[in-house]
């Protein structure tokens, strides 16, 4: 199968089509990225869910063991879907997708996304799980230029790596996030 | 194979009263509160731990103090079984039930309870006044509920399974060890008696089926495959703190598909049967084989994926678990008709409530096979009209999982599902789970907790949770 075939089947009006095509999608590999991201963008509801699976798919066969090839043009294919000209859900999605196969490449595009509220904690994660020093040095990098709301997050992810961070405190166990849900029964 | 039995044994042991003592540094140390004192419970959602505890509280010497759930919608209709409660039993001819009615009555009245929507807050709160926490709610907030209240120094009894990833069971397993506090999750197939005198029968009659070589767990019922995707999003409803209901998971706007009763069928967040009734059949299986705290070196999964709607779990699914030394095989089956079929009961036998699932057990010289699992475990007849010869070891009779983890409390005793047997199946769930979604066999080194020789497995090992509901 193709880019062109995958495609035409991820659009099918058949249910089943669709499913047996994003799931043979892995073998098609980096070449489908761009077309099924548009397809996930642009598809009617099940077409783009088809689509958005095709890409994980994708993902998830370039990640086996021996296939470096085949991991970098998927990555490189994923690292333009970061970009702000995106929606916020598909940048979401390919920040998640290259934090399963990415290495230090994906780190600097990734890190951009830690000035965008919307996807900071994302980005965070996603860095908290990229491996290499790169990675931490964008944590810090990026922890020492937050504001006071983000830092502990930052903070947590370098935790997470090993990194002590004294100067920021952890707030899992404190309620410091305002619920606006009064529990039942209280004023 | 020879079978290992050691935690069995150790269990053996305990009935017998030869072993198991845990020193206590004091009788305190352990719950916080004298042994004989009414245990106060805070609850955390109203899953199936919730559901017991919330009636029969009483039954177990304990009270209800706390209620916690990001969702308020839920709490009315606790209110409304309290109060239905009192009135019938404030009349019943059950004197224990009448006994209890005042116990509701308050409850319903909202005397000495406590309601919140944060776990954290409740900690911070009312810590002192908590001595054991019961974690009932989605997958996807257990390890951070349990680990809340181990840091708090409470004892934990949660819902199966106990970690969405292997990297969460691993720090919960930590901590519980860090911290000496008796833990236990709901899997209360292994209490069942039938269940038991199968173990022995199997154990004592070296002819009844013989070493076992191969495990198959089987459901008979696919996953879903019939729902709509979240169309947009909703406005949140009162009462629902949707951004602690997520917790962990990754941020996404409302909408009212993803909650309740669908976060079980999305691998993100629940993971599907196979951390359903999976999670139930493996653990009775484990703890058959005296498995416990071994794992598989290998796990290979092949599934069909829904074709529409939002659940992305399996409908059918294949998992095969390989162990080594002992060598036995495990397989784990979602399928569309019963690998075994309902055992044929007289009206004066008990009859099979959960026949949908089960296990088959396959020795050099016959099988053994048991239904259910969850709320129960039947047992085929063989086992039920076996009597072990007089003076024969018994394998530890449980009181029962809830009983069972109260007598953890009180005297330090080892709990029957506690956190290593509680690890080693999460692990189990979750592997089969990676494995299905890479679409390839995973390795895995049961000494270092660990996949090796596959990177993205091992990433998938852990993932990132949301800032601060993280462990």
């Amino acid at each position: 199968m193709n880019t062109n075939e995958l495609i035409a089947k991820i659009k099918s009006d058949d249910a089943q089509v669709r499913t047996e095509a994003w799931q043979s999608a892995g073998a098609v590999g980096a070449p489908a990225i761009r077309p099924l991201a548009e397809v996930v963008v642009k598809g009617e509801l099940e077409v783009s869910r088809a689509a958005r699976r095709a890409m994980w798919q994708i993902v998830r066969h370039a990640g086996r063991p021996g296939a470096r090839g085949e991991r970098r043009p998927v990555v490189t294919a994923l690292l333009p879907l970061l970009g702000a000209d995106q929606p916020e859900g598909l940048r979401r999605d390919a920040a998640w997708m290259l934090s399963e196969i990415a290495g230090a490449r994906a780190v600097a595009p990734v890190a951009a996304l830690l000035r965008e509220p919307a996807l900071r904690e994302d980005a965070r994660a996603v860095l908290q799980r990229l491996p290499g020093e790169a990675a931490v040095a964008a944590l810090k990098t990026a922890l020492a230029g937050a504001g006071s709301d983000f830092k502990p997050s930052l903070a947590h992810g370098l935790r997470q790596r090993g990194v002590e961070v004294p100067d920021v405190p952890c707030h899992k166990l404190k309620p410091v996030k305002a619920t606006a849900v009064t529990p039942e029964g209280r004023a | 194979m020879q079978r290992k039995l050691g935690r069995r044994r150790f269990l053996a042991c305990l009935s017998s009263g030869a072993a198991g003592t845990l020193i206590l540094r004091d009788p305190r140390s352990a719950r916080g509160c004298p042994v004989n004192e009414r245990l106060r419970l805070a609850v955390f959602g109203t899953m199936y731990n919730a559901q017991h505890f919330l009636t029969a509280a009483h039954l177990h010497n304990a009270q209800i103090v706390a209620l916690c759930n990001p969702d308020q919608r839920k709490i009315p209709a606790v209110f409304g079984r309290w109060e239905e409660i009192a009135r019938e039993w404030a009349d019943s001819t059950n004197p224990q039930q009448q006994q209890a009615a005042p116990q509701y009555r308050r409850l319903a009245d909202r005397q000495g309870l406590h309601i919140f929507t944060d776990v954290r807050q409740m900690f911070a709160e009312r810590a002192d006044q908590i001595d054991a926490v019961i974690v009932s709610d989605y997958d996807h907030f257990h390890g951070v509920a349990c680990g809340q209240a181990l840091r708090a120094g409470k004892p934990v009894c949660s819902e199966r399974p106990l970690g969405l990833t292997i990297d969460e069971a691993r720090r919960l397993r930590a901590l519980a060890a860090r911290t000496l506090l008796p833990t236990t999750y709901r899997s209360p197939g292994t209490g069942s008696g039938s269940f038991r005198r199968g173990i022995e029968l199997t154990l004592i009659e070296e002819d009844a089926i013989g070493p076992v070589r191969e495990v198959h767990l089987w459901f008979r019922r696919g996953g879903p495959d019939r729902t709509q995707l979240p169309q947009g999003h909703h406005p949140v409803p009162d009462g629902l703190d949707w951004d602690l209901w997520l917790g962990p998971l990754p941020w996404r706007p409302f909408n009212q598909r993803y909650c309740h009763g669908t976060f079980r069928w999305i691998l993100e967040s629940g993971g599907g049967q196979i951390r359903d009734r999976g999670a139930h059949v493996m653990s009775c299986a484990m703890w058959w084989m005296g498995a416990d705290g071994t794992g598989p070196v290998t796990v290979e999964a092949t599934g069909t994926p829904p074709t529409r709607g939002l659940w992305d779990s399996a409908v059918t699914m294949h998992v095969t678990y390989t162990f080594k030394n002992p060598d036995w095989v495990m397989t784990w089956d979602q399928r569309q008709e019963a690998l075994v079929p309902p055992e044929e009961r007289g009206e004066d036998e008990p009859k099979i409530i959960r026949p949908g699932y089960g296990a088959v057990y396959h020795g050099d010289k016959g099988t053994f096979t048991h239904w259910g699992g969850d709320g129960g475990t039947w047992a085929e007849r063989k086992c039920r009209e076996w009597e072990p010869p007089s003076g024969a070891k018994e394998v530890y009779k449980s009181p029962g999982h809830y009983e069972d983890w109260f007598e953890g409390i009180k005297t330090g005793k080892k709990t029957i599902m506690n956190i290593e047997a509680a690890v080693g199946v999460s692990n189990l769930c979750v592997l089969g789970n990676l494995s299905y979604m890479l679409g390839r066999k995973i390795e895995w080194d049961q000494a270092r907790q660990e996949i090796v020789r596959d990177e993205q497995a091992r990433r998938l090992m852990s993932r990132p949770q949301r800032y601060p509901y993280h462990l």
